[in-house]
């Protein structure tokens, strides 16, 4: 009996956002297939709600391809990030098109490192973090990048 | 009749569920499925339809629209062929049939990537002519 009283506890942590410290991220299946589909599955807990909802709000035209997901997968999605969003100004970003890399923290944590060779955009996390496909973004996949 | 007589319950509870999981899950599809669905809408489109054409497909596949994407942008002139999205690099997995047989079997995602990227590619939704020349031509490709 004492697994199954376990067991919601489990679900809970396993269900759990970031790791807190370790930079490893929960990653929804739905998520991972259709955002993840064209770029890194971001982590979602880079962004704060009012970002994301907007984000969700803009599939049609977003960053300039159509994004757009049926109604059913559009709230899955939309409502799991509101659970994941972060809620520290420090990852606050405005206008009509968030981007994460924007943020405060953001320009903290990669403020002095430039794009490795053959990167054309800041959008790829896996050139540096080589296990930002699944969500991991701890030092120990971490490729250096300082030239 | 006498076979549906000779029946046992539990035979006839095994034939019901067989039944309702096939309804539950979406069939089966394959390429040339899509492609007699898409030449029915076609012809319902326009009555004088013929066929469905590779080398228009191909020509479809590699023109800009007007606009500055096509097909090959992101899929390169070889569809048989890895490529990857034009902004992020993304690896995107082949689009022939013939180099990924995952490709054209699953309705949901043929309707979600040809309703985004025809908006992206031609700034408008594609017509049944147009997706079933592009599907004949993909499977003309070889791996």
């Amino acid at each position: 009996m004492k697994t199954t009283r376990l067991l919601p506890l489990a679900a809970l942590l396993l269900a759990g956002s970031a790791f807190a410290g370790d930079h490893r991220y929960t990653l929804s299946p739905a998520y991972v297939a259709e955002c993840g589909s064209c770029h890194v599955a971001y982590p979602p807990a880079l962004l704060t709600a009012p970002a994301w909802a907007t984000t969700m709000q803009g599939l049609g035209k977003h960053f300039g391809s159509d994004a757009s997901l049926d109604a059913k997968t559009h709230r899955e999605i939309s409502d799991w990030l509101q659970t994941q969003a972060s809620t520290r100004d420090k990852h606050a970003v405005s206008g009509k098109t968030p981007r994460l890399t924007e943020s405060t923290w953001f320009h903290k944590e990669h403020l002095n490192l430039s794009l490795p060779e053959k990167t054309t955009s800041i959008a790829q996390c896996n050139a540096c973090h080589t296990r930002a496909e699944q969500g991991d973004f701890g030092e120990g996949s971490l490729k250096s990048n300082r030239r | 009749m006498t076979v549906t007589k000779s029946l046992s319950p539990i035979a006839a509870l095994l034939l019901a569920s067989l039944v309702a999981s096939a309804h539950a899950q979406a069939p089966a599809r394959t390429p040339v499925d899509f492609q007699a669905t898409l030449l029915a809408e076609a012809r319902q489109a326009n009555p004088a339809f013929k066929a469905f054409s590779a080398e228009r497909g191909q020509t479809f596949f590699t023109a800009t629209h007007g606009n500055d994407w096509s097909c090959s942008t992101c899929h390169t002139r070889n569809p048989a062929q890895a490529g990857a999205h034009d902004k992020t690099k993304k690896p995107i997995d082949a689009l022939a049939p013939s180099a990924n047989p995952r490709r054209f079997t699953d309705a949901a995602k043929v309707d979600k990537w040809f309703r985004r990227n025809c908006k992206d590619v031609l700034a408008r939704e594609c017509t049944a002519e147009e997706k079933g020349d592009l599907l004949t031509y993909l499977l003309t490709v070889k791996p």
